[in-house]
């Protein structure tokens, strides 16, 4: 065990309290544990995204607008560093015969991601209901899941930010030289609700995000993955994305 | 005796300098030296854990606390960062005055949203 100067001190404090005090007594009260309203993750689920591109189209962004407000991603205006949790993309077919798919892409949650194997300090982890997370707390901004990420998902916030106008008090803001990307909105999961990209889609009458639990097999998501056909992007790599695509 | 060569030496400037220091440390109040930080009065109580350990251990509770809400995902809502604000509404006037008289000065409000 190592020791900070605060516990040292503290520690000869409660040696020269021994002395005065009768054994059991303490000078500073333990500190007791209060109840309150807890917002929990749950382990064992893996949370997983099901798109029909079928449904999107090309000249809705609601999923976009409404992961900038949820989270406060601010624009710099700057396309080369601008940060992006979630993006719309424009697949063509090269040799023109099938019309062009407008799909929003995002961080896939890997199963093997990546990131979190080439990150030095911890910072990016796999949570236990199978989030890919950054603790912020420990990204040194070193960039090297960036280049290890291939679906384009994280950011270096690049400048200093001011807050947004309508800012969410729930989600703090952003300092300069830290990494971020998606978080399947964690915080709202951990609440029971749904990330604000699927609410915003469903609130446009697109319904075309659906999102669920895979390890219940009878989640919506698990029996659509089960009966319909669907792919995910770079299914070669290896890295078992959970953003599952239909129509592409 | 002291010889008058003396008061026309090195040495009496550096007496005359002594003698007017120390009565100025004498006299001056002792605030100039230590003032202790007034953190601002809580709007309402109980603090989250016993107020004379919080004043000890607060940095430890945030940086446990945050450990526990971000990699484990249990966040108590009571004992969040943002509950803080409930009852100390200000930062400049609760957290910054005794960091500023410690010297620390901790980046948590790049990210975490607290009233000024
Ligand atoms: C329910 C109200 C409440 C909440 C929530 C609360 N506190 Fe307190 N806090 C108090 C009270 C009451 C005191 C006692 C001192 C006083 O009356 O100002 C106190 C004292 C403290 C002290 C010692 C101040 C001093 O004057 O020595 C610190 C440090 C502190 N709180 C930090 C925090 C932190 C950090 C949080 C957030 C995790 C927090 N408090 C949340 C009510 C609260
Ligand atoms: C680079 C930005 C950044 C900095 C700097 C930062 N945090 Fe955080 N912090 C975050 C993010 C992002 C979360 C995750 C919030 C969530 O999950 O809702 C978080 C969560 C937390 C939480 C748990 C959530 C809560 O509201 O209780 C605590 C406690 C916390 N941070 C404490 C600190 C402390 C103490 C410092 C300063 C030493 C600090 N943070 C500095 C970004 C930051
Ligand atoms: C009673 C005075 C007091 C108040 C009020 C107070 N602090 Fe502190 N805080 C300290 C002292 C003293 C230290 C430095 C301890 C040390 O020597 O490491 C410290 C250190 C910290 C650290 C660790 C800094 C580091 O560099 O490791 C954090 C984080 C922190 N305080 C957060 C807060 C927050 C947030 C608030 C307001 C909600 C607050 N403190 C209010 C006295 C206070």
């Amino acid at each position: 065990m190592t020791m900070d100067r605060r516990s040292v001190l503290g520690l000869g404090g409660a040696i020269a309290a021994g002395v005065a005090l009768a054994p059991g007594l303490r000078l500073i009260a333990a500190p007791e544990t209060s109840p309150g309203s807890v917002a929990a993750s749950t382990p064992g689920k893996r949370w997983a995204m099901l798109i029909d591109t079928s449904r999107c189209s090309s000249d809705c962004s609601a999923c976009v607008s409404a992961c900038r407000t949820e989270n406060n991603v601010p624009l710099f205006g700057d396309p080369e560093r601008d940060i992006h949790w979630i993006r719309k993309v424009e697949l063509r077919d090269q040799s023109q015969r099938k019309a062009p798919v407008s799909l929003p892409v995002l961080c896939n949650h890997c199963e093997q991601p990546p990131c979190v194997h080439v990150c030095p300090t911890e910072a990016s982890f796999i949570r236990h209901d199978g989030l890919v997370l950054i603790d912020k707390h420990r990204c040194i901004g070193c960039r090297y899941c960036i280049i290890a990420c291939p679906y384009k998902a994280r950011s270096l916030v690049f400048y200093k930010t001011k807050p947004p106008k309508d800012t969410n008090p729930n989600v703090p803001i952003r300092a300069a030289g830290v990494v971020e990307k998606c978080t399947f909105c964690a915080h709202r999961l951990d609440e029971g609700k749904l990330p604000a990209c699927v609410e915003a889609c469903a609130k446009a009458d697109k319904g075309a995000m659906l999102f669920g639990d895979l390890n219940d097999p009878k989640s919506e998501i698990s029996q659509r993955l089960l009966k319909e056909k669907s792919q995910t992007i770079r299914p070669d790599l290896g890295l078992k994305p959970h953003v599952h695509y239909q129509g592409i | 005796m002291i010889s008058p060569a003396f008061w026309s030496g090195r040495w009496s400037r550096a007496s005359v300098l002594f003698l007017f220091l120390f009565a100025a440390w004498i006299v001056a109040p002792s605030s100039l030296w230590a003032a202790p930080p007034q953190p601002e009065k809580a709007v309402r109580g109980p603090c989250v854990r016993d107020a004379e350990w919080m004043r000890r251990n607060h940095m430890d509770f945030l940086k446990h606390k945050r450990e526990e809400t971000v990699r484990e995902g249990v966040a108590v809502k009571s004992e969040s960062f943002l509950a803080c604000s409930g009852c100390h509404p200000s930062r400049e006037r609760f957290c910054d005055r005794c960091h500023a008289y410690v010297a620390v000065a901790p980046n948590c409000f790049e990210c975490h949203q607290y009233p000024k």
